[in-house]
């Protein structure tokens, strides 16, 4: 009796499955979000735009950080430096903006690569250390040379995005941001989706399990962790390039040390390692944030509610999430649906701890 | 010559409290293997508990030691959330503390203001023939040193000390010989937030702390730590008046805006030179 191959189910019934639930979600969630700036008004367009960008920003972050398994505390540094470039070659050097932009990502991540190089020797609570101490520096570095940068005061005035002679001004202006940004996110979503399955993806979580293991198996470790670590400074950039010209005014204060704790909450809520979760985690945080905002400004409430509410929440978040839900929101609803369970980067460490 | 030995004893002082700091950092990491993000926290609490006992009437060496117990307590809150629950990866832990130093600005912005706080420490001027000294940094250099024999009394001659060190060179030999590895990383904990309470205390006389302070004392202390690799108490107290005195003649003779700058860039160097030295198996899993 000879065993022929299983046919395999016909395509209805694929399209069914519970297996395919993903890609339909991820299609609804393509059209919905393509269709709603149509209905948002421009306030809500704004936060529409900053979801956008962050989404870019945590991105990396996740991929860095669930994938390579290093930890980034200044992510908002590499946002600070895309924004600042960006600024500084358009609004001083004259240069269109599209081909600034093009410069300040790649720039971006060229400094990431040589920053990484040496600081990627470092590892687990070092390398935390020492990226939260990166940024700190960028920010004081900015604040010391003010012919440059503006000082403390920031720079005003950035130029809008721009092709050619037409620039982004005017009432549909947000607008027309927000597919811009829209665009660029999908783009930096896509291409995580594919580093992911690849080849070098498969060698990144092998060496955020074990460096020595990895090196053994003949993945290029070091080259590995400065590329992925120059490819997420890369996307922080490209966003705080956008963020530049969409807001018009940058500072100092504009990316405090906070900033880079708000996009690791967001990294963590969607899942480390989660590709599409950074999308569900950014605009989730982000949209409490904006609550916790509308909230804490309400009449009768001491001029300090905002900041107490958003420390407490960020504090509160974080610790739950990586007490009770390590492996983030997204990715433990996705195994509640298919039935199997999700293993997160934090969790595969803990089983091989455990063991 | 003067102003620059008044300099230089400001900058030991500023020093020791960084060392308390650090010893916070290596006390835990020791044991836990968890670099704890609040423990600037523990400092800036204190200092700011320790005011309002002082406030509220009560004498002035007690008034301190609340707030050092004050320190102490949220030093043990912090343990039980980072490492309470078993198994808690480190990573997972590190976030923790983060997100705890994050959540600690909610409760000090509420109970204290967004404003610096201070209050008097000891009072008066000594007098080493033409050299002025305040008081109140003998004070600090004082009792750092006690500390530091005191720790190393604890360490070198009490059963919990050496079972805590025990712990931190060996936590399987540790549990086999019937350590519980877990209550000792719980103590560990609340020794470092006394730790950091004591820096607080001691530092708020001389320059009043905010809710955000922590970041400053927290990026030094680690700075100190890692010149002892995390691991060793006498190492750190070197590595922080080494970088309190360097503070200190930066701010006296260079930019003094830079002075976390001089910080930081030492950390970076001293960290990577650390870590080209060690062989990667050494450092797996840490």
């Amino acid at each position: 009796m000879s065993e022929l191959p299983a046919e395999p189910p016909p395509l209805w019934q694929r399209l069914l499955s519970r297996q395919a639930l993903g890609g339909w979600v991820l299609a609804a969630t393509a059209v919905v979000s393509l269709l709603a700036p149509l209905g948002l008004d421009d306030a809500q367009l704004t936060i529409y735009v900053f979801i956008g960008l962050y989404t870019m920003v945590v991105a990396g972050l996740s991929l860095l950080m669930g994938f390579a398994g290093q930890v980034s505390l200044g992510q908002a540094a590499f946002f600070t430096i895309g924004a600042y470039t960006a600024a500084i070659l358009t609004r001083d050097a004259g240069m269109p903006s599209l081909l600034a932009l093009a410069i300040s990502t790649t720039a971006t991540a060229g400094i990431a690569a040589l920053v990484g190089l040496p600081l990627l020797r470092l590892r687990g609570h070092y390398l935390a250390f020492a990226t939260l101490a990166f940024q700190l520096i960028v920010l004081s570095a900015i604040s010391q040379v003010p012919q440059l940068t503006g000082g403390d005061t920031g720079l005003t005035a950035i130029p809008t995005l721009s092709l050619g002679p037409i620039a982004l001004h005017g009432q549909f202006r947000t607008f027309i941001f927000a597919y811009v940004v829209w665009v660029l996110a999908a783009g930096v979503l896509v291409m995580n989706r594919n580093l992911v399955r690849s080849r070098p993806g498969r060698g990144l979580r092998a060496l955020a399990t074990s460096e020595v293991g990895a090196l053994a198996a003949g993945v290029p470790v070091t080259r590995y962790k400065v590329q992925v670590f120059a490819l997420s400074a890369g996307y922080a950039g490209l966003a705080g390039g956008v963020y530049a010209f969409f807001v018009g005014y940058i500072a100092p204060e504009t990316f405090p040390v906070l900033l880079s704790v708000q996009f690791l909450i967001m990294a963590a809520v969607g899942g480390l390692g989660s590709v599409w979760g950074s999308v569900l985690g950014t605009a989730g945080v982000y949209l409490l944030i904006q609550v916790l905002d509308t909230v804490g400004t309400a009449p009768g409430l001491p001029a300090s509610a905002p900041a107490i509410f958003s420390y407490a929440v960020y504090g509160l978040v974080l610790v739950a999430i990586m007490l009770y839900l390590p492996q983030g929101v997204l990715p433990a609803i996705q195994a509640r649906l298919v039935g199997r369970r999700a293993v997160s980067a934090v969790e595969a460490e803990r089983s091989t701890r455990a063991s | 010559m003067n102003a620059f030995v008044q300099d230089l004893l400001s900058g030991i002082a500023t020093g020791c409290t960084f060392a308390l700091v650090a010893t916070g950092f290596v006390v835990i990491y020791r044991v836990s293997r968890v670099v704890n993000f609040a423990q600037g926290i523990f400092a800036v609490l204190a200092g700011m508990a320790a005011e309002s006992f002082l406030a509220r009437g009560i004498p002035h060496p007690m008034g301190e030691i609340l707030g050092v117990l004050a320190g102490a307590l949220a030093g043990g809150g912090v343990g039980l959330a980072a490492v309470g629950r078993r198994n808690t990866p480190p990573l997972a832990s590190l976030i923790i503390t983060l997100g705890i130093a994050t959540g600690a600005y909610a409760l000090l912005i509420l109970i204290w203001g967004d404003q610096p706080v201070s209050y008097a420490g000891i009072a008066g001027t000594t007098h080493a023939g033409p050299i002025r000294i305040q008081n109140q940094f003998l004070l600090v250099i004082g009792v750092t040193a006690l500390t530091f024999a005191a720790l190393a009394a604890f360490f070198g001659r009490t059963y919990l000390g050496k079972a805590l060190t025990a712990c931190s060179s060996n936590p399987h030999a540790a549990r086999l010989v019937g350590i519980d590895v877990r209550a000792m990383s719980l103590i560990a904990f609340v020794l470092g937030g006394a730790l950091g309470g004591l820096a607080g205390v001691l530092l708020t006389p001389i320059q009043p702390v905010s809710f955000d302070s922590d970041v400053d004392l927290a990026i030094n202390g680690f700075a100190a730590a890692v010149f002892g690799g995390i691991v060793s108490p006498g190492l750190s107290l070197v590595g922080a008046l080494v970088l309190g005195i360097a503070e200190a003649i930066v701010a006296g003779y260079f930019i003094p805006s830079f002075q976390t700058g001089v910080a930081l860039i030492l950390l970076l160097a001293l960290m990577v030179w650390q870590a080209t030295r060690r062989r990667a198996t050494e450092q797996e899993g840490t």
